[in-house]
């Protein structure tokens, strides 16, 4: 397992946004998060990421421990120094894709991998070359974020979190902020990552999408799992009622 | 960041230095001797203001100058100590006297109406409150003011004579508006463009506006008179002393005219040693 | 006084209002960024004290604050303030901007979307290396105009030097005028804050073009 999350608790105030969320991710897994707004998923990204603290529960990464329920009942975080080592395991592609609009477009890849990782600035580049040119930009590699299309900011942002070499990589709805003719260049990119069997978690509304990429589907709602498995199953046959109702949405 | 005005700094000023009370004209009978405290050693800071001509002011080459600023180096040569030119804003002279950054206010200062503020030196100059008109203003009496705008600059003893029950105040209640300026030059101006009909002014400085202008003149009545001496520190009796011992004897032995020769708008109104 | 005694006796005080002009600034706008970051400190008490200082420095006359500094340790203090004039001088000007800055450094690092600091902290960055790497370059592009602004007051500010009696340019042309009964010292000190300031907005015209490669 790359990543397990045991028993999440999250709240924010009285209100309740994850109830005792349990899930993981293997090597290798494509797993897509589908489900209303509001129902918890982004917060379940946010808070595998560590942007957000749990509030109860576990937190695992390569099998060790990030995060737990000590005995009064609080959540627990391993030290800063220490959680820093768990944040290089996991990327995170934003919604809004939040590049640095100071930086070129091959700064904002090479940055972190200089300054946080400490690798060379001639390994940096040479990855971040190989990243843009396997994303279709490498021409615009000392273009400033301001001067890309959307898709091609979002491809450029999910080549950053890549050029940190995590294990695996969050996507928070990555299309939602583009116009509908440029998902298509974003979705691209992504399926081209899950052939290369890279592991990574899809919170998006694209249905189609997460059905041709995932190898399992999670149905949220209400800050629970309401039902996953298999995107054959959930998608064409449905087990639990508000996942039905969900989905006839979707349907023309 | 805007600036305050004159009166709200004078307040502050105040608060600041509430000069203490209770004094006697003159440097009193201190046991101490005249002579010298400790020969070379000792700095005088003389603190006055520099906006004052001819007393303490900017003189055409650029330098600090002025009748008052001669006598003190003609005193600190006199016994042998070290002069320090303290500049200060004269909004902020009792300030600086009570804070010890000066010695003394010695810059044409007025005594008159400040006797219980200071210890004072003898007065070393006459000066008169006068009123400064233009020969054809038709404004030949202080009567004549009446309904009209008089000029003056704030914190002077012209100032303060028109705000003083005791003196001018009547008469200032007469006028159609009193014009308080920053200085003196910037009123002459107001009067030159019709702005004002006359300035409130002490004779030696108005004289030394009224220098190579034709048009203008005083009134025959004065305003009141006043006489100028040097303020030190109520507790600072020897040096006072000291200071008197020399302005004599720099008058007897012709320094003071010397000096006044080279001021010639004010030699008339110098006392000492007449 | 000839033309030229007046103008190489007023080029003194206008070096000495450069002065006041270049240590304050030196001052101040380092001082402002630590106070703009104290305000945001975890302890109450230091953030209410940093509130106090920037409320009672803008809510006071920068002249009246000369004049606390400079005859403040007297008063409550009785210490002795023979050579205090000029570093009352600078302490006065550097904490009135500081103050000043520190607000707009503050406006500056809270329009900074949350998003810069989400993708920062992903990516594995210190705080430190947030705020000096991708915060504060951004910052200094936005608050850029307010900061022209604050100099170009500051240059015209340094004439409060006069309330204590420093022989800046402005006190110069003050006590020339008087001496000469002459306007002239006035309008020489005008055209040097005139040409001061034309001088500082083309610096800063140019700061500003050069972090124009980015939006």
């Amino acid at each position: 397992m790359i990543i397990e999350m045991n028993n999440i608790e999250k709240h924010f105030g009285d209100h309740e946004v994850l109830k005792d969320i349990s899930f993981g991710v293997d090597s290798g897994e494509v797993v897509s998060i589908i489900g209303p707004s509001g129902s918890g998923k982004s917060t379940l990204l946010r808070c595998a990421t560590f942007l957000e603290t749990i509030d109860g529960g576990e937190i695992l990464y390569m099998g060790k421990r990030a995060a737990h329920t000590n005995e009064h009942g609080e959540a627990v975080y391993v030290s800063p120094q220490e959680l820093r080592k768990f944040r290089a395991y996991c990327g995170l592609v934003f919604q809004q894709f939040n590049l640095f609009p100071h930086y070129n477009i091959l700064k904002n890849l090479t940055d972190a991998p200089i300054h946080v990782q400490h690798r060379s600035k001639e390994e940096a580049e040479e990855t971040a070359m190989d990243l843009l040119r396997k994303m279709g930009i490498a021409d615009r590699a000392t273009a400033y974020p301001y001067q890309l299309s959307g898709g091609q900011q979002q491809r450029v942002a999910i080549a950053r979190a890549l050029a940190m070499k995590p294990e695996i990589l969050f996507f928070d709805e990555p299309t939602s902020a583009l116009d509908p003719e440029l998902t298509g260049e974003v979705l691209k990119v992504i399926r081209q990552l899950a052939e290369e069997k890279t592991t990574m978690v899809v919170v998006t509304h694209e249905m189609p999408f997460a059905k041709a990429v995932s190898n399992r589907v999670l149905f949220m709602d209400g800050g629970v799992i309401v039902e996953q498995g298999d995107p054959h199953d959930v998608f064409d046959n449905p087990q639990e009622e508000r996942t039905k109702q969900f989905l006839r949405v979707f349907e023309r | 960041m805007s600036n305050m005005n004159r009166r709200q700094f004078l307040t502050a000023t105040a608060l600041f230095a509430a000069p203490t009370l209770l004094g006697l004209y003159g440097c009193g009978s201190s046991s101490s001797s005249s002579e010298p405290a400790a020969e070379g050693t000792f700095t005088f800071k003389h603190g006055f203001d520099l906006d004052y001509p001819p007393y303490s002011y900017r003189n055409d080459n650029g330098e600090i100058g002025g009748f008052d600023v001669e006598m003190a180096q003609a005193v600190c040569n006199y016994y042998g100590w070290q002069y320090e030119a303290v500049p200060f804003n004269w909004d902020a002279k009792d300030a600086e006297l009570n804070a010890g950054s000066c010695d003394c206010i010695w810059s044409g200062f007025t005594l008159n109406g400040r006797e219980d503020d200071y210890l004072w030196s003898m007065p070393y100059s006459d000066n008169t409150q006068m009123i400064m008109v233009n020969k054809n203003s038709g404004i030949a009496t202080l009567a004549d003011l009446a309904g009209k705008k008089v000029g003056v600059q704030t914190a002077t003893s012209a100032y303060d004579m028109l705000q003083d029950e005791e003196g001018q105040a009547a008469l200032a209640a007469t006028f159609a508006s009193l014009e308080v300026y920053d200085t003196y030059t910037i009123a002459f101006n107001d009067l030159k463009a019709g702005a004002i009909d006359a300035i409130a002014i002490d004779v030696t400085s108005g004289n030394y506006l009224m220098s190579g202008e034709a048009d203008y003149t005083f009134l025959d009545e004065e305003l009141g008179s006043e006489v100028y001496a040097i303020g030190f520190r109520k507790d600072d009796t020897e040096l006072c002393n000291q200071v008197n011992a020399a302005l004599e004897a720099l008058a007897a032995d012709g320094t003071v005219a010397a000096i006044a020769e080279n001021y010639p708008e004010i030699a008339e109104f110098i006392t000492l040693g007449k | 006084m000839t033309f030229s005694t007046m103008l190489s006796t007023m080029a003194t005080g206008m070096l000495r209002t450069f002065g006041v002009f270049a240590l304050t600034l030196i001052g101040s706008l380092p001082l402002g960024m630590i106070v703009a970051l104290l305000r945001k400190s975890r302890f109450a008490v230091v953030r209410g004290f940093i509130r106090a200082y920037i409320s009672i420095i803008r809510g006071t006359p920068l002249m009246l604050q000369l004049l606390v500094w400079y005859f403040g340790p007297f008063y409550l203090f009785g210490m002795s303030i023979g050579n205090w004039r000029f570093p009352a001088l600078i302490l006065g000007f550097v904490l009135n901007y500081a103050a000043y800055f520190a607000e707009i450094y503050r406006g500056g690092i809270e329009s900074i979307p949350v998003g810069q600091y989400e993708a920062a902290e992903v990516l594995g960055y210190t705080k430190t290396q947030t705020f000096m790497r991708i915060i504060l370059p951004q910052v200094i592009k936005r608050i850029m105009p307010s900061i022209t602004n604050e100099v170009i007051t500051l240059v015209k500010d340094t004439s409060l030097a006069f309330t204590l009696a420093y022989q800046e340019v402005f006190s110069l042309a003050k006590q020339i005028s008087a001496s000469q009964t002459s306007f002239t010292p006035f309008f020489i000190a005008g055209v040097f804050y005139f040409v001061a300031n034309y001088v500082v907005e083309f610096i800063m015209f140019r700061i500003e073009k050069a972090l124009d490669y980015y939006k």
